[in-house]
Formats: structure tokens, C-alpha cells, sequence
């Protein structure tokens, strides 16, 4: 089970142009206890690759398994339902909001699978509380709260239909630094409590260094690492990936030159504290 | 959605593509004119006067350098209507004289109705394969009418078929004249940009300016719809894969269902559009424009040679087509 590539290229079509999106991405991502980081520059084909875990792509050459279910399909076979089990965060989700009241427009995710409509409240009352939208919001209009919030409901109206796996387009995009932290800690809980996988793109190495347990790294549509993120981190080419280095290794780094300490890799601020206590100046 | 050929414009460095934007706009009404203006008759004028500007418009095609064979690939979404056309007229008029020395026994029979289903099943299930796919449809076309003429067998009602030469002369000529005008229309949008457009139809309509006609803003108007079509594309399709990611099936649904997901798309689009134009709004007027003010262009157009060449082509074209018809 789990999500599987096998040598998967997406092709995107103009009228003069084709643009090799994904390059030969072959990949095995497991339904439970991953915490995968995708980063890459923009155009690399973080996006196009996530947007083909819920079947919303389709491979234009290879084979993609998705819980069970090979993809690109066979005629007349329905791929509606991975869309339950690989719930995507988009970009910017809070403009898909439509409905009237915040409560209705997290129901709308569960009752497109058919559930009905007292299990959908209960379902999206609890993706509510996990995100921390109060009961007391629920009959506003989901244009009338902050971005903020508006964020966390679109969030939840994904978590209502209790994804397998969970898919996040840049989830901390545009939010202050209060709302960042108290997003990613949603994640980490969820990852935490239910051993759920998690997948989500950034461009932000603290978050890849604080969360994540494996980093893909994507470069011209082509995976050119695929590993643990302390791997990534001590690659000797780490240069060219043209990624940064997150800020506790930029310290402890810059700490090696100024004062002398010698480099250690640690991951958090926690860890780093304590590193720097030990060392003792 | 990348499928809609009408309307896009294709980048190059033809002639066509670097025409003086007023010229090409106004050579394509001429030109459009000429073709209306060709009377629908059945002498042989008529059809060497069509025939030459349908070849007219390939030529300007292939010195576009756009393929041919896309841009009658661009008319597969007409082709029903046309060939729809084409059989009403062939029915339909009864004029001139009768080409089949007799009437043709056509049957709706048992056999016949098979055998049309039988048509369409292996149309639908081959047609991917084949890469001429329009001569294909209009293979079938013929194909449903032709076993209507040869299985009489469990006959459950028939009627006559009459082809008449005027009526099959005038059906070609509707057929190569719809052609014609979309190929024209559609060479106009492949090699223009928008700005150039937009330019095109501002100075071109500057005379109503005298009777307090504000032509400046809508052209402005005119130039940021046509800019914004794409942009609002490209929003649409996001909002739908983020719908179908909370498990809208765009494809396979009840009406009832239908309405709820075209609003779930709705909203969002009208909901951005109008955070767009706002945002718009506030970067136009921090740029300084003000509506109704006397703006400068960064490009200049210049007539050049060609332009010349091409308005007095445009003139030449259409005199000729007038003065055959008056003679005619």
C-alpha cells in the first residue's frame, strides 16, 4: 500500500511548447510514520509531482500506484475515491472556501464520499477542534474570519475526510511566524498521535530540519536526492542542490569559525542549546 | 483547457506577426467582406472567386508559419455544425438538376438501424487511433447514409432522396466559406498580441472620439478583459483541482449534484476576481493612470513597406470581388 512511482514522467502541453514537468521520478512512499519533506526550486515540479498522488494528474509515461490503484487507469475505472485517501492541501487554500457557514463548508469534503450528514458534522466538529477553530465560529461565514483562520478551516475541510495520507502545498505560505509554528504543530500531532504519514513541499529549511523526517529534493522535474534529512544535510554535494543550510547548522557552523567550536550537526534549538551548554564557552 | 485553439495567440517573427496592427485588423474586415460579398450562386465565377481567397487564406497561413494541418486541426470543434450544414442543404434545395437519374429509395429499416449503431459504436471506438480524424467523421457521415440506400431489409418507413447539383454546389460553397472566415479570423488572433489588438481597435475607432465616444477606456476595458481571460483560466483550473481534492467529481454526477459543485467553483472565482481587480485598481493608480488622461505608448507603430503593400493588396482584393459581382 502506500503511493509508488515507477518511472513517472508528466508532460505539460502547449500549442508550441511541451515542458517535461517530472523526469523518469521513480519513488515508494509508505502509508504510515513518514514525515517527507519536497524542496526544489520553483518550477522544479514539487507541485506537478504532489498534484499525482491524488490522481489529480495523470502520468504521461511510467506507472504510478496509488493505495492499490494503478494509475494512469483503465477505461471506466473510478479514481474519485484516492481523493479520500490522499487528502491535498492546495497553495493557498483558503480560496476554495464557498459555503455559507464554516462548519458547512468542512462538511462539504465528506459528504462528496457519500457519508451522511450527522457522521459529516461530527467529522468536521473534530477536524475543527484539531485545528483549533472554536464552536463558536462554526455558524460564521468563512469569508468574514482572518487569513489566518481561514487557512486553518480549509485545512480542516481536508482533514474531515480523514486522509490516509496527508499532502500539504506550502501549508505555512504567507503566515506570520505565530501562525506558522501553530500550523506545523497540527501536523506534527497528527503525525505524532496517528502515525499518519505526512507530506508537505516548502521552502523553508527550519521547518525541513524541525519536522521532517526524509527530504526529496527536485531539481528540472527529476529527483536528485531522496533520503534522511541528516543525509542531506552532511552531503558532500550539498551545494549543488542550491538550497540553504537551516538556521541551527548556519550557528553552529559560523560558531566553528568564529570560536572554534567544533561543527556538530543538531536539528533544533533545543538540541543546539543543549549542545552549547555542554561545550560550555 | 489547452484544447481551445480559437481566440490563442501563437508567438513568431512573420510577417503576418509584426503587420502594423491597424492594417491587419482592418485588411481582416475587408477581407471578411469580400468573402461575404461573394454572391452564392452556382456559376463558376462564384467558385474560382471563393476558391481563391480559401487558397488565399492557406497561403497567409503557411507565411505565418503556422502549420496547416493545426489550423484545420482548430476547426475539428465546427465540423459537426458544418457537416450539419451541409446535409440540410443537400436536402433541402431542390434546384437545377437532378444528378441520380433517379430518386433514391432510402430506408429506415431494421437492418439499416443496426447498422448505423454499428457505425457510430466503431467510430467512437476507433477514432482515437486515427490521426485524419475529420475525413474519418465525415467517412462515417457518409457511411450512415450510404447502408440507409442499400438495406432495405425489415423496412419500417423510407423516404427520397433527391440530389440536385445546386443543392450540393451551394452546401460546398457554405461549407468553404464558414471555413474560410474562421481560418481568417483565427489568423488574426494566432499572429496578433492582445496589446496589439487592443491598440488596433482603439486608434481605428478614434473618429467616434468627436462624438464624445470615451474609445480610451474601452479600449482599456477591451485590453484588460482580454488580458485577464488567461489569468482567470489558470485561477478556475486551480479552484477545480482543489475542489476535486475534496472529492468533487467534475466528470460523473447527478443534476443535483452539478449545481452544488458549479457553485463550489463559482464562489471562489468570483471572490478572487474581485480581490484581483481591487489589487489592480490600487497598482494602476499608484502607476499614475488616470482614466481619460493622455497617455504615451512605449511602442510606436510605424507603417512600413508591407503595411502599405498589404492595405492596397486588401483594397485590390475586395474591388475585384465588388466588380465581378457587378458584372456578374
Amino acid at each position: 500500500m502506500g503511493i509508488q512511482f515507477k518511472q513517472v514522467s508528466y508532460q505539460y502541453q502547449g500549442i508550441k511548447t511541451k515542458y517535461l514537468a517530472l523526469d523518469n521520478v521513480s519513488l515508494n512512499i509508505d502509508q504510515q510514520g513518514e514525515f517527507i519533506a519536497i524542496v526544489g526550486h520553483t518550477g522544479s515540479g514539487k507541485s506537478t509531482l504532489v498534484q499525482h498522488m491524488n490522481a489529480l494528474l495523470l502520468p504521461t509515461s511510467g506507472e504510478l500506484i496509488v493505495f492499490g490503484q494503478k494509475l494512469p487507469p483503465k477505461k471506466n475505472e473510478k479514481i474519485n475515491h484516492l481523493r479520500q485517501k490522499v487528502g491535498l492541501v492546495f497553495q493557498f487554500p483558503e480560496y476554495q472556501l464557498f459555503e455559507e457557514t464554516i462548519i458547512k463548508d468542512i462538511m462539504f469534503g465528506p459528504k462528496n464520499f457519500k457519508i451522511s450528514d450527522e457522521e459529516a458534522l461530527i467529522r468536521a466538529t473534530n477536524a475543527a477542534h484539531i485545528v483549533g477553530i472554536d464552536d463558536t465560529l462554526f455558524e460564521q461565514s468563512p469569508f468574514r474570519i482572518s487569513g489566518g483562520q481561514m487557512r486553518r478551516v480549509a485545512v480542516a475541510g481536508i482533514l474531515a475526510m480523514q486522509p490516509d495520507v496527508l499532502v500539504l502545498d506550502e501549508p505555512t505560505r504567507g503566515l506570520d511566524p505565530k501562525g506558522k509554528t501553530e500550523l506545523m504543530n497540527i501536523f506534527v500531532n497528527l503525525h505524532e498521535q496517528k502515525n499518519q504519514s505526512i507530506i508537505l513541499i516548502t521552502h523553508d529549511m527550519d521547518i525541513v530540519s524541525q519536522y521532517a523526517k526524509r527530504v526529496i529534493v527536485l531539481e528540472a522535474g527529476k529527483v536528485v536526492f531522496d533520503g534522511k534529512k541528516e543525509d542531506l544535510f552532511e552531503h558532500e554535494n550539498f551545494d549543488s542542490f542550491h538550497l540553504e543550510l537551516p538556521t541551527p547548522l548556519k550557528i553552529l557552523k559560523h560558531l566553528e569559525k568564529t570560536l572554534n567550536i567544533k561543527y556538530k550537526p543538531f536539528y533544533d534549538f533545543d538540541s543546539l542549546y543543549q549542545h552549547l551548554k555542554e561545550v560550555k564557552l | 483547457m489547452n484544447s481551445v485553439m480559437i481566440g490563442q495567440y501563437i508567438p513568431g517573427d512573420s510577417w503576418l506577426h509584426k503587420l502594423d496592427p491597424r492594417i491587419k485588423l482592418l485588411s481582416v474586415v475587408i477581407y471578411l467582406v469580400a468573402i461575404f460579398i461573394v454572391p452564392l450562386k452556382t456559376d463558376i465565377t462564384s467558385f474560382i472567386v471563393l476558391g481563391a481567397l480559401f487558397l488565399g487564406t492557406l497561403l497567409l497561413t503557411i507565411s505565418a508559419r503556422i502549420s496547416v494541418f493545426k489550423m484545420l486541426k482548430g476547426l475539428k470543434s465546427i465540423i459537426v455544425l458544418l457537416t450539419f450544414t451541409f446535409v440540410i442543404q443537400v436536402f433541402s434545395v431542390k434546384e437545377g438538376t437532378m444528378i441520380t437519374a433517379e430518386p433514391i429509395q432510402m430506408s429506415i429499416s431494421i437492418a439499416s438501424i443496426i447498422a448505423i449503431i454499428l457505425i457510430i459504436v466503431v467510430y467512437q471506438l476507433t477514432k482515437r487511433y486515427i490521426k485524419f480524424r475529420v475525413l474519418y467523421f465525415l467517412l462515417a457521415v457518409i457511411a450512415i447514409f450510404y447502408v440507409q440506400a442499400v438495406l432495405p431489409y425489415i423496412e419500417i418507413t423510407h423516404y427520397q432522396l433527391e440530389i440536385f447539383d445546386e443543392g450540393l454546389y451551394k452546401s460546398l460553397f457554405i461549407f468553404i466559406r464558414i471555413t474560410t472566415i474562421i481560418i481568417t479570423t483565427s489568423l488574426l488572433t494566432f499572429t496578433t498580441m492582445t496589446t496589439d489588438l487592443n491598440y488596433g481597435v482603439e486608434s481605428l475607432l478614434k473618429p467616434l472620439k468627436i462624438i464624445k465616444v470615451p474609445v480610451d477606456i474601452f479600449a482599456m476595458l477591451l485590453s484588460l478583459t482580454l488580458r485577464y481571460i488567461p489569468t482567470l483560466l489558470i485561477e478556475t483550473e486551480k479552484i477545480m483541482k482543489a475542489q476535486a481534492s475534496r472529492g468533487v467529481d467534475f466528470n460523473e454526477s447527478t443534476l443535483k449534484e452539478k449545481i452544488v459543485q458549479i457553485i463550489s467553483l463559482l464562489i471562489p472565482v468570483f471572490v478572487i476576481s474581485f480581490n484581483r481587480s481591487e489589487d489592480l485598481a490600487n497598482a494602476m493608480e499608484v502607476k499614475g493612470y488616470i482614466i481619460g488622461a493622455k497617455r504615451t505608448k512605449i511602442d510606436q507603430y510605424k507603417m512600413g513597406f508591407n503595411d502599405y503593400l498589404t492595405a492596397v493588396f486588401s483594397i485590390i482584393i475586395i474591388s475585384a470581388v465588388i466588380y465581378l459581382k457587378v458584372i456578374g
